[in-house]
């Protein structure tokens, strides 16, 4: 750790970390749902697991990345951040508001907190991914708002590199995209239309920038290949990304009553989706081999390595997998589509935070370079665990949504959509084993951060 | 790099794309997607042959042979330009590039006199119908690479003028030239296929 | 001359490229905005049931249906598509009445349930024309058979 600003990042990271395994638990208990329809009903009815469980997704990894900026935009800018009682500040608030959003989903009845937080003065909430109420909405903006500011003005005082710049620019986009969350018209074509420029330019758009740029940043740090070399593949990794997803928006604009050519403007552009995914695994690859220094952080390059071949299995090849509207129209809003989410968001962005977690951490931490090699064997058992898991994960419910899609929708005699479900629990009960083991895997993560303490950390070869 | 590829003057090495390296990633994606598009267009025609001989009478063939010919032209232009700027000679290449996006913009003039014809007097959208889509799809999506063509080519003008260009460093302008004729390429394909196979 | 693969011309192309195919976007959504009207069902909105249809959104949303049922294919997957439920109840509003109000409070033991939300008659009239308004959206054929 160069400057000392950058210790609020820790914060940050702890905190991610905390909501990670919310996110999990949740995750688990919206499994055995599936199997035991009457888990806790109604006490936590499967709605309300299921918004901890993808809000606390949302909200950790932005607080990853938010923790990521503030480690390395003054490592790249060379210059303490602009203030840092306000990124200390913006985390308190951040966290509280989050925290009692999750306490209002799970000890209020929903339609109770919209009432509370005054819902009806602006509705934005009961949108899938933007349940939060609107008064939690406007805290995210103010967050973002002080948090790009923050940022912005560290940039501007110190060196400008490309890390720091596509960075900046990707949490620009976020911020912006996300005002798009307050438009909520009674037209229903119209909400789902708007509703995608928050969650499609999200995951598909600007985020993407977000994780090239903090790719590009470990493994500048961790192969000491030149700058040059990785600035250039970034911009034109980010540039593919843009070019294909942007457009790609359209393969969500197949069956919500928009104009049919969607059909062929989203397929065309998004089959071209994997291609940065795939040149993003090709470079990461390339950038290791190609090192000039053994970096004794094996866990780091492991996770940045991990990242790249998941995003592109999970984003790239489970998304082009249904991506074309023939195919999409037998499969939309199946378990297929729960097979890619799981994948791509952990192959991408849950990957990518523990990326700069795990090569930021130990330099909070005060450690020169990288844990010890007990607490690195540890973290990187915790990787495979959790990589597997998600794996045979998006498997199993990859398999539920083929049978969902035969027996509902293809065969001769389609059958209603419970007495499917009842037909593949098999499979669900599969799921929530690898649940299981994933939790295993977390929960090594989060002891790798204590093991082997007092061990000398191995030595820094260059 | 090594003295010896130093000492082969640009576009002299049979090895090596002209232009920025660069550039030759995005022409490939920007083929590739027209390719896609062209091959969907292709195997919708093949099920719909009847509706889409019908409704290319519509087309205005004279005006695309006439933005046809521009484009040849304006691609003459460029390459006229890149001789000018290889025997060092910076105002003729200005002179050139400035011919060949006079040439787009003939092609511009000539296409929005079309697209007038369908969308105010035949009152035609992309929903028309299936046909109507693919011509509107693809010839606006050529349409927007013409306007970037034109945008990059008076950039590389603007950059000639300044004298920013030599017979020994001028990748900017094999690197504009190089789109310029992805762009023109890309036409050559979109017009016998959507204006004249029948 | 050196190896020509410039950062510059790499920075060019992504922030030529990106604003090239997010116009391009704009064009297609300005395009998309002009034809919605024709298919997305908005007479209704504007007809005689319009404030029922919007008290019947602000109820989906309030009481987070989305979050176990699925609408136009978009939500959770635990519950069955609603987008069409409107047929597939037989085009009647009184059966979406009288499903919603007739959830037992406490669950079906082993088995998912849909709470019990004690809708007034008011309230499940706006949801059931809410859900009919959502049926006669023109979803191109989507979805492929009734039962979503």
């Amino acid at each position: 750790m160069t400057y000392k600003s950058q210790s609020v990042a820790k914060l940050y990271f702890i905190a991610a970390i905390a909501l990670f395994v919310a996110q999990i638990l949740f995750g688990l208990i919206m499994g055995l749902q599936y199997v035991m329809g009457d888990f806790l009903f109604p006490a936590i009815p499967f709605n309300v697991a299921r918004m901890v469980h993808t809000n606390a997704l949302i909200v950790w990894l932005l607080m990853a990345f938010m923790g990521a900026a503030y480690y390395l935009v003054p490592e790249e800018a060379e210059t303490e951040l602009f203030a840092p009682w306000l990124a200390t500040l913006m985390f308190w608030i951040f966290l509280l508001a989050a925290g009692a959003t999750v306490a209002g989903y799970l000890l209020l009845s929903y339609s109770d907190l919209a009432d509370l937080t005054m819902n009806e003065m602006l509705p934005t909430m009961g949108r899938e991914f933007l349940e939060q109420p609107t008064i939690t909405k406007l805290g995210i903006v103010v967050v973002a708002l002080a948090f790009l500011f923050n940022i912005g003005m560290t940039i501007l005082k110190g060196r400008k590199t490309v890390v720091n710049l596509v960075l900046l620019l990707g949490l620009t986009g976020l911020a912006v995209f996300f005002l798009f969350s307050f438009y909520n018209p009674t037209n229903v074509v119209l909400d789902k239309f708007y509703w995608w420029w928050v969650v499609h330019l999200w995951v598909e758009g600007v985020w993407e920038l977000i994780l090239g740029a903090i790719l590009a940043f470990v493994l500048i740090k961790v192969t000491g290949v030149d700058r040059e070399v990785i600035e250039k593949w970034l911009y034109i990794i980010i540039a593919m990304t843009l070019i294909t997803g942007i457009i790609g928006t359209g393969h969500h604009y197949y069956w919500i009553g928009t104009p049919e050519y969607w059909q062929w403007w989203g397929s065309i552009f998004s089959a071209m989706e994997p291609i940065p995914f795939f040149m993003m695994t090709v470079f990461a690859f390339n950038m290791v081999n190609k090192r000039r220094r053994e970096h004794p952080n094996k866990a780091a390059t492991l996770w940045a390595l991990g990242t790249a071949v998941m995003a592109f299995l999970g984003a790239g090849v489970w998304g082009f997998l249904h991506t074309l509207s023939p195919v999409n129209y037998y499969t939309h809003g199946t378990q297929i589509t729960a097979a890619h989410g799981h994948m791509a968001f952990y192959g991408a962005y849950v990957m990518i935070s523990l990326t700069i977690i795990s090569y930021a951490m130990p330099l909070l931490r005060g450690r020169n370079a990288a844990n010890p090699a007990k607490s690195q064997t540890l973290e990187m058992w915790s990787f495979w665990l959790m990589t597997i898991s998600i794996v045979f994960i998006t498997l199993f419910l990859t398999g539920a949504g083929i049978l969902q899609v035969y027996l509902q929708r293809v065969a001769e005699n389609p059958q209603p959509f419970m007495a499917v479900q009842d037909q593949i629990g098999l499979f669900y009960w599969l799921r929530e084993i690898a649940g299981l083991i994933f939790l295993v895997g977390l929960v090594l993560y989060i002891a790798s951060f204590f093991v082997g303490q007092d061990e000398p950390e191995p030595a820094v070869a260059d | 790099m090594t003295a010896s590829t130093q000492a082969i003057p640009a576009g002299t090495d049979p090895r090596r794309p002209p232009g920025d390296l660069a550039i030759w990633i995005f022409i490939l994606a920007e083929l590739g997607v027209f390719a896609v598009f062209f091959a969907a267009y292709a195997f919708t025609r093949m099920n719909h042959v009847e509706l889409f001989n019908q409704y290319q009478q519509h087309l205005d063939r004279r005006a695309a042979l006439i933005n046809t010919l521009a484009l040849i032209t304006s691609s003459y232009f460029v390459v006229r330009a890149v001789a000018a700027i290889r025997e060092d000679n910076p105002r003729h290449c200005v002179n050139w590039l400035l011919a060949a996006v006079s040439m787009g913009l003939v092609f511009v003039v000539v296409k929005l006199g079309e697209y007038h014809h369908h969308f105010v007097v035949e009152g035609v959208n992309l929903s028309t119908n299936t046909f109507y889509m693919f011509y509107i799809s693809l010839t606006f999506f050529h349409f927007m690479h013409v306007i970037m063509g034109m945008v990059i080519l008076s950039a590389v003008a603007v950059m000639a003028k300044k004298g920013k260009y030599s017979a020994r460093e001028h990748t900017g302008v094999e690197t504009g030239a190089s789109y310029w004729h992805m762009v023109d390429l890309v036409w050559l394909i979109l017009f016998p296929l959507v204006y004249v196979m029948r | 001359m050196a190896q020509a693969f410039t950062k510059t011309m790499a920075r060019n192309i992504f922030y030529g490229g990106s604003a090239f195919f997010f116009l391009l976007f704009l064009a297609l959504t300005f395009d998309t905005s002009g034809q919605l009207p024709s298919r997305d069902n908005r007479a209704a909105l504007d007809g005689p049931m319009g404030e029922t249809i919007a008290k019947g959104k602000e109820l989906w949303e309030k009481n987070d249906c989305i979050g176990c049922h699925t609408l136009l294919g978009e939500g959770a997957y635990f519950a069955p598509e609603l987008g069409n439920v409107y047929k597939r109840f037989g085009n009647s509003i009184d059966g979406i009445k009288g499903f919603i109000a007739s959830r037992p409070k406490d669950g079906i033991p082993g088995r998912r349930s849909m709470p019990q939300f004690n809708f007034t008659d008011e309230e499940l009239t706006a949801l059931a024309e809410f859900l009919k308004y959502v049926s006669e959206i023109n979803t191109a054929g989507w979805p492929p058979s009734d039962n979503g």
